[in-house]
């Protein structure tokens, strides 16, 4: 499989489609900046938040003008793609901080946070698909896809209170929300992992049964492996690989999840950062946010349609 | 068709029952779902007062949860089936348009799907209610105007598919307009596999306006949503579990339903068709 | 990478703080500090945790009264001119010492319109400031300006060479004051640890190190307290207050702030157009219902839109009765019976009062539409036209300078962009008031202007507000109205 993979690189038609498919990222990149900026600034700008109480008509059209509020439109967005070109990302307005360290402060909270759910959902989404498809048509299938169902039905700001309810306010195990050592992100990761722990557990019932049915599977079986065996020695090797597709694509997921969980959990992440940012018009920064999970999100389909390609025809999706 | 399995029919009987629910809680409501009465703050299920029981007890101003989630179905359903709707009709006309006449306008048409598919979806709506305000209709201009973009690239794959068949051909070169060829040829074709996504649409949507709602981006109060229910929950999580729990396992239980169904849509189709 | 992998590490596997040292003070507060730079943002995080590393020119005690820090004592030259003697032994925690040229950096860099400061405008009335002898500075007010000595309350003096030596953006990272306590690390978003200033002119603080946590939910800052990861915090509801009451070892502390909730109510457009609508609604609210179900009695009515501890206070206007069948008949006669009226509001206040006013007005007739949107639109729309402000909204004010000029006056003078009101009388008693400084005639100014919002109702009172704190039991700390947080003022009992 991999040898396939390096293969289609030597091909010209196969470099051509990879520099097409990057150039739709990008384009889709820069859509993005787009939307977000006219959003952001059809949503009024942020002077009226910063000024105190009382203050009057001239002091706050006064501060408009020094923040630049009242230059039109093109003007502010002609500026603000010249920063971006360049890489600035400019200062915020209500942190008067670098944007860009603001942003990579508040990174490592949403990376752990994503670590431990994708930790979650593989722990028990690739065990669970794996028993489903080896096991399939008994009462532990059935049982284990009424898991996935559930939480793939499971509304994340739900779960996330039953669970501070429970391990927070009933039990007192855990911290109840917050930053406070390695305890405070259990749960948060818990909420998170469930709906992609459905997805994996999904992708690796498919992909093992796909396997099953090859024939080297039955050659093995002849050679008086058990089915338990032929599944550890052969099949999990080869059903990996759409699985590794799938968890580039969730991991965008993931980070769009993050948005509610962080705001249940109080988690000082990205999802925070960005939801609080939008309350204090603070536009800079949420469109860094947004450009950086959206870059995120991007590549990883980038990554997932060039490894669809590369593997085999049949797993390649409708649309 | 497969025969309908009993879990089906339980499935099924679920989701009529939502919607009876939905559909008659004015009837069904023991109480006005917005009448106060500040002296009877989160009362906990069961509580009795003044010869007046309250099944599920009260909120924090004193108002009959039970009423407040038989309404909240209402605004549940109502929200989601419309935006549904709308991102259905915005994204499939797209997605013909495109499947169709190719070109400049598919090219156009499916960039912006693809940026549109690059803003985490809670992130986007979140940043459109800032603009428009919430509110019901807001709402569901926001969800459908967000969420149009799966059906377009699912009808954009089929039409292309479609458009190749030999029928689909003579029909055009009989004479027959491309909006006519569209519309009484090519959408029967692909309605399966469009059905199956409005149906995983549906539950997320369900999941979306309670989001928003849980956020304070949706449904305004005192009208009861389930997500804003939850959201007061969220604050008196200690004194009032109440008020998470019911709202929130109806809204579990619903969108359940609504998957299992849409899972079994998709097992009619042609699973192949469809990516997740 | 490498760093990142660190710092993700570090997140996940740092230790609890414990706060069991009588050393060290940990503080939970409901959100982050904004900036550190004393000089921008002026939030209540941002206030609780650097005031603690700045002096003021001129502070308050705890009564209130205003009192010498920096300045030694002031006097006016005339009605602008105030000159202020400085102390000559403070020092800047880089051992520079505090000279009359930091006063009048501190000032002139807050006035400065290109600093581009939110707080200007609590201080544009401000025009000039000099060094007029080795320890003295005068400063200069457009007009006679009662309220100066309560706006420099708030006006932290910084460094001068170092904030010019550093740049404004290193300076927001890298605080340096005079103050009882040195900035040590801030962790945006998370949290915020000072250590004493040994040498500080008052004498040493009773904490080696303070920090401060961002903990937005009230549960978990509850929870904190209870398990000892924390010793003090803020922001309680009064639901969480009345619960905790009986605490094992904390004290629920609240105190009447100058912050006075009321209901804002628009002379200018729609159904309250009508005087005699506006007065039903006046007869409709039952404040006392409010503040014993809804405020659990953490809080204390008011018969204006004033809080009872700010200068102009008037004890003598009586609200308006609550009288629900009076209310009923006037909008009979007015011919609203059923009118819609439109209210507007935004998460920041709080939703159960605006839902219990809806029903006390439905009550006697009039059909109340709650528009919640977020803070910018409100604001916006606020602030607005009187015809995009809506009839009704609700609002808590407080100026922070504990005088009646701070709050009506940008509230229902015309031409205020807070003002749905426009009367000449009231606008001729508000000019006057502000235009002196002897007291005995402001209070008269005042008494009649409140006369005349008795009777016009463009807004109605309905309590002070209670700030609530969770405490320690043997903390010795007496929250203030102004809801000052300094850590200087607090020690342990044993």
């Amino acid at each position: 499989m991999n040898k396939s993979l390096l293969l289609l690189f030597y091909r010209k038609e196969a470099l051509a489609f990879f520099l097409s498919r990057a150039g739709q990222a990008l384009l889709a990149t820069f859509g993005v900046l787009t939307i977000v900026f006219f959003i952001m600034r059809l949503s009024g700008d942020p002077t009226l938040l910063l000024v105190p109480e009382g203050a009057s008509a001239a002091q706050i059209a006064e501060l408009r003008h020094q923040l630049g509020f009242d230059q039109p439109l093109a003007v502010q967005y002609l500026a603000y793609l010249h920063d971006m070109a360049r890489f600035d990302f400019g200062e915020s307005l209500v942190q008067r901080a670098p944007v860009w360290g603001i942003v990579t402060e508040r990174l490592p909270y949403t990376v752990a946070l994503a670590a431990g759910a994708l930790v979650v959902a593989l722990g028990v989404g690739i065990p669970a698909g794996i028993v489903m498809a080896v096991a399939r048509g008994s009462w532990v299938e059935r049982a284990l896809a009424g898991v996935v169902l559930a939480g793939q039905s499971l509304p994340t700001f739900w779960s996330g209170i039953l669970l501070i309810l429970l391990f927070g306010v009933v039990l007192g195990w855990l911290p109840t929300s917050g930053v406070d050592g390695f305890s405070s992100v259990i749960m948060p990761s818990l909420a998170l992992g469930a709906v992609a722990m459905s997805t994996f557990a999904r992708m690796t019932r498919i992909a093992v049964l796909d396997e099953l049915q090859r024939d080297y599977v039955n050659a093995a079986r002849a050679r008086g492996l058990s089915r338990w065996q032929a599944v550890r020695r052969h099949v999990l090797r080869n059903a990996a690989i759409p699985v590794v597709t799938i968890a580039a694509l969730e991991i965008g997921n993931l980070l769009a999840g993050a948005v509610i969980v962080e705001s249940v959990f109080a988690w000082p992440g990205l999802g925070q950062l960005a939801i609080q940012s939008i309350q204090s018009r603070d536009f800079l920064v949420v469109q860094a946010v947004v450009l950086f999970i959206s870059l995120v999100y991007v590549a990883a389909n980038l990554v997932a349609d060039l490894a669809y390609a590369a593997i085999d025809p049949r797993i390649r999706a409708g649309g | 068709m497969r025969r309908v399995s009993p879990g089906m029919w339980i499935v099924l009987a679920l989701l009529a029952g939502f919607v009876l629910a939905a559909v008659l809680a004015p009837l069904l409501a023991p109480s006005d779902p917005l009448r106060q009465s500040l002296l009877l703050r989160l009362k906990p299920p069961g509580s009795v007062f003044g010869g007046r029981s309250y099944l599920l007890g009260t909120d924090d101003l004193g108002r009959d949860l039970l009423s407040r989630v038989l309404y909240g179905a209402r605004v549940s359903l109502l929200v989601s089936a419309v935006a549904v709707i709308v991102s259905f009709v915005v994204g499939t006309t797209l997605g013909l348009l495109a499947g169709w006449f190719r070109g400049v306008a598919a090219t156009l048409i499916m960039r912006s799907v693809d940026t549109m598919l690059s803003i985490p979806a809670i992130l986007l709506a979140v940043l459109t209610v800032a603009v428009v305000g919430p509110g019901f209709l807001n709402l569901v201009i926001v969800l459908g105007l967000t969420r149009w973009p799966r059906y377009t690239r699912v009808t954009y794959g089929q039409t292309l598919q479609v458009a190749q068949l030999p029928y689909i051909r003579a029909a055009e070169m009989a004479g027959c307009s491309s909006l006519r060829v569209l519309w009484r040829h090519v959408l029967p074709n692909i309605a399966g596999p469009l059905m199956v996504v409005a149906t995983s649409e549906f539950g997320l949507m369900i999941l979306f306006e309670a989001g928003l709602s849980f956020l304070g981006l949706g449904i305004q109060p005192p009208e009861p949503s389930w997500g804003a229910i939850m959201a007061v929950g969220r604050s008196y999580v200690e004194r009032a579990w109440w008020l998470t729990v019911f709202p929130g396992a109806c809204l579990f239980v619903l969108v359940l339903c609504v998957n299992v169904a849409g899972d079994w849509l998709r097992d009619q189709v042609d699973p192949r068709t469809v990516s997740r | 990478m490498r760093r990142l992998l660190a710092a993700c590490l570090a997140t996940c596997l740092a230790l609890p703080a414990w706060a069991q040292s009588h050393d060290t003070l940990t503080v939970d507060l409901p959100g982050d500090v904004a900036t550190m730079d004393p000089q921008i943002q002026w939030d209540t995080e941002s206030y609780s945790v650097y005031r603690n590393i700045f002096d003021n020119l001129v502070t308050r005690d705890g009564s209130g009264k205003i009192i010498p820090q920096v300045a030694t004592d002031w006097h006016y030259a005339n009605d602008t001119s105030v000159v202020f003697n400085l102390r000559t032994d403070i020092t800047f925690h880089d051992g520079s010492k505090l000279t009359p040229e930091d006063v009048v950096f501190s000032v002139r860099r807050i006035t400065n319109p290109a600093f581009k400061s939110p707080q200007l405008s609590q201080f544009d009335q401000i025009v000039s400031a000099e060094v007029t002898g080795p320890a003295q500075v005068t400063l200069h007010t457009k007009s006679p300006y009662p309220v100066l000595l309560a706006q420099l309350v708030k006006l932290s003096i910084i460094p001068k060479a170092y904030v010019e030596k550093v740049g404004d953006t290193e300076f927001n990272q890298h605080v340096i004051g005079s103050g009882p306590f040195r900035l040590a690390s801030w962790q945006r978003g998370v949290q915020t640890n000072l250590v004493a200033n040994d040498s500080y002119w008052r004498g040493k603080p009773a904490f080696k190190t303070v920090t401060f946590r961002a903990v937005p939910d009230t549960a978990t800052r509850i929870a904190d307290l209870k398990t000892g990861r924390a010793d003090i915090t803020r922001g309680l509801s009064p639901d969480d207050a009345t619960d905790l009451k009986s605490a094992k070892g904390l004290d629920v502390r609240a105190v009447a702030t100058e912050r006075v909730a009321y209901l804002f109510v628009n002379t200018l457009f729609g159904p309250t157009k009508d005087k005699r609508v506006r007065q039903a609604i006046a007869m409709a609210v039952d404040r006392d219902t409010i503040i014993s179900a809804l405020q659990q009695g953490f809080a204390k009515p008011t018969s204006v839109v004033l809080s009872p501890v700010d200068f102009g206070y008037d004890p003598t206007i009586k609200p308006w009765p609550y009288d629900p069948d009076a209310a009923r008949k006037l909008i009979k006669e007015a011919g609203a019976e059923g009118a819609t009226i439109p209210f507007l509001t935004s998460p920041a206040y709080d939703r159960r009062l605006n839902e219990a006013v809806q029903q006390m007005l439905a009550d006697v007739g009039l059909k109340v539409v709650i528009s919640v949107v977020d803070q910018p639109t409100y604001l916006k729309r606020r602030l607005g036209t009187p015809e995009e402000a809506s009839a009704l909204s609700q609002g808590r004010w407080s100026c922070g300078c504990l005088d009646a000029d701070g709050v009506i006056f940008p509230l229902f003078r015309s031409g205020s962009v807070w003002s749905k009101f426009a009367d000449p009388a009231f606008d001729a008693e508000v000019d006057a008031a502000r235009a002196t400084l002897d007291e005995q005639v402001r209070l008269a100014h005042y008494h009649k202007a409140f006369e005349i919002l008795h009777d016009e109702v463009p807004g109605v009172g309905l309590f002070q507000d209670e700030a609530i704190y969770l405490v320690k039991h043997d903390i010795a700390w007496t929250p203030t109205p102004d809801e000052a947080f300094f850590v200087y003022s607090m020690h342990y009992t044993d």
